[in-house]
């Protein structure tokens, strides 16, 4: 006899979601047949409120896009600004924001392995993982005085030189968390659990990812060999020597595998770029933010961060505010559309963790 | 790169009349098209030509013209450039034609757009609310739309905060220090 189908609202308070969203699931049992979402709850016009400010006041709303990786919106603003004046970039400057965009993306896996496990119950990694983090965001803390929204990458460089010694400091934390890798490949990807949940699971298949414009690790979690940093090379990543993993599988677990070798790849990125960084200054001063116009034009950047592609598009009018600043995230793509149709026929208990694997973070989505 | 540019803008005009070309330092270029034959240019794109991947639409509003601007961003991942296809429609009866079946994902861009901009686009599927709930003023991300009246109109300040210092004036007041001129519109 067939069941009845009955509408769960999975949302927008609960713990296994990745934000403030809601997803409207039509069940019959355990298995999903129809997923709707429903956003609106994180928007808070950052875009219409950047057209009243100057240039540099909207470079500070830049890293409130998406709280759990900041530094990617901050370098777009800062490089779609430069594109736009044709403004220079100090050397070190560049080398430096390299290695702020690659801590940035090292703190965010570690939230990643947090959620991931923590939506399949597994919280002894969420426990390590974010604890591990704070290491990173101490580092932050040293360099720019925030832990969270660092305001440190803005245009013509970055605010101010590295402290004395930081160097050192970056590179003892990276041979620690280095260690601390392996002991999460023990705790998560020999765990029995682990793969039973996610092997199978939140299949997005080649075809699936072209048709849908799927982006980042989700895209080379199907096979497709696919990054910014080397496509579309900016700032100095065409300098540096790192390889773009890629799995076959397509489920939550290859995509698991594609992140958990990335991290690695971050953290031999940042090694790199502290050997190779030249001297000299790190900002080319702008000038007065009360008077400074940009010429009339546009740009359309893009960085990779850990859920995947992010563009940013400026319209500059020739005044002192931006026409329109419109931002592109990730999640944008994977959230809404993808999700929807990843969803059917799967369980409810794996929602979260498909969720999680996807890269969903409403505050990208809603702007 | 210059090939590359070169043969792309020869295809495109052998088979579209109405399209003008502007190229950009780097990977980037630039097509000025007219708005009914968006379908077929951004098809003809994705299937002959291999810019598979669509990055971004954008919308910009432009007041004083009269006219907003829609610009898709498509990407091919083996000629490694951007391309811009730019076009506008009139601000008082905006249309715009569908192209969700090329790309699933430029469902939610459209969505978006319809809400915040109030364009009208031809057979879209999906909720019509999609950000803002209960919405009843005019599209929100209209350069005409002011965020301030609207904020003083809607909503009120907290009670007891009446007789709030500003603290510009207070030190103003202690310092002899005078308030530079770009600041003074902050004062209450």
């Amino acid at each position: 006899m067939r069941e009845k189908a009955t509408t769960l609202y999975f949302g927008p308070q609960h713990p296994g979601i990745t934000g403030n969203m809601m997803i409207r699931l039509k069940v019959e049992g355990d298995t999903i047949i129809k997923a709707t979402t429903e956003v609106g709850y994180l928007h808070r016009a950052f875009e219409k409120l950047q057209e009243k400010r100057n240039w540099l006041q909207s470079f500070t709303m830049m890293c409130r896009f998406c709280v759990p990786e900041t530094d990617p919106m901050e370098e777009l603003y800062a490089r779609a600004v430069e594109e736009i004046e044709g403004r220079e970039v100090p050397e070190r400057a560049k080398y430096i924001r390299v290695m702020v965009l690659e801590l940035a993306r090292l703190a965010s896996f570690m939230l990643w392995y947090g959620g991931q496990n923590g939506s399949l119950g597994l919280y002894t990694m969420g426990q390590w993982s974010v604890g591990d983090r704070n290491y990173i965001l101490d580092l932050f803390e040293e360099l720019t005085g925030g832990r969270i929204y660092h305001m440190y990458i803005w245009p013509g460089g970055v605010r101010r030189d590295l402290p004395k010694g930081f160097e050192g400091r970056v590179l003892k934390t990276l041979d620690y968390l280095e260690k601390r890798l392996d002991d999460y490949d023990d705790l998560m990807f020999d765990n029995a659990i682990f793969k039973k949940r996610t092997q199978g699971v939140g299949i997005v298949d080649k075809a699936t990812a072209v048709e849908h414009g799927v982006v980042g690790a989700v895209l080379r979690g199907c096979g497709i060999k696919s990054d910014i940093r080397i496509d579309d090379p900016y700032e100095v990543y065409d300098k540096l020597d790192f390889i773009v993993p890629t799995s076959d599988g397509a489920d939550i677990w290859s995509r698991a595998l594609v992140r958990r070798q990335e991290a690695r790849q971050s953290i031999r990125i940042i090694r790199q770029v502290i050997d190779t960084m030249p001297g000299g200054s790190v900002y080319n001063k702008i000038p007065n933010p009360q008077k400074w116009k940009l010429p009339k034009g546009d740009a359309y950047v893009r960085a990779e961060s850990v859920r995947g592609e992010v563009g940013l598009y400026v319209v500059s009018d020739g005044g002192t505010m931006p026409r329109r600043v419109h931002l592109r995230g990730a999640a944008y793509v994977h959230g809404i559309t993808l999700l929807e149709d990843v969803l059917v026929g799967e369980n409810i208990a794996d929602v979260s963790a498909i969720m999680n694997s996807l890269g969903t973070c409403p505050p990208e989505i809603e702007r | 790169m210059k090939d590359i540019k070169a043969k792309l803008t020869e295809k495109i005009k052998a088979s579209f009349d109405t399209v003008s070309e502007k190229d950009y330092n780097g990977n980037r270029l630039d097509f000025h098209v007219d708005v009914k034959i968006i379908p077929q240019i951004l098809t003809f794109l994705k299937v002959n030509l291999g810019y598979i991947h669509l990055s971004h639409i954008s919308c910009v509003d432009w007041l004083e013209e009269g006219e907003f601007e829609i610009i898709y961003i498509l990407w091919s991942p083996v000629e490694k450039l951007k391309v811009f296809v730019r076009t506008r429609i009139n601000r008082e009866k905006p249309v715009l034609p569908n192209i969700d079946m090329i790309w699933r994902q430029a469902n939610t861009y459209e969505r978006e757009m319809r809400e915040m901009f109030g364009i009208e686009i031809e057979g879209l599927e999906g909720a019509e609310e999609f950000l803002l709930e209960d919405w009843q003023e005019m599209p929100p991300m209209r350069r005409d739309f002011q965020t301030e009246e609207y904020a003083e109109k809607t909503f009120w300040s907290r009670e007891g905060r009446e007789d709030a210092i500003d603290v510009r004036e207070e030190i103003i007041k202690r310092s002899r220090e005078e308030i530079p001129d770009f600041a003074k519109k902050y004062s209450r």
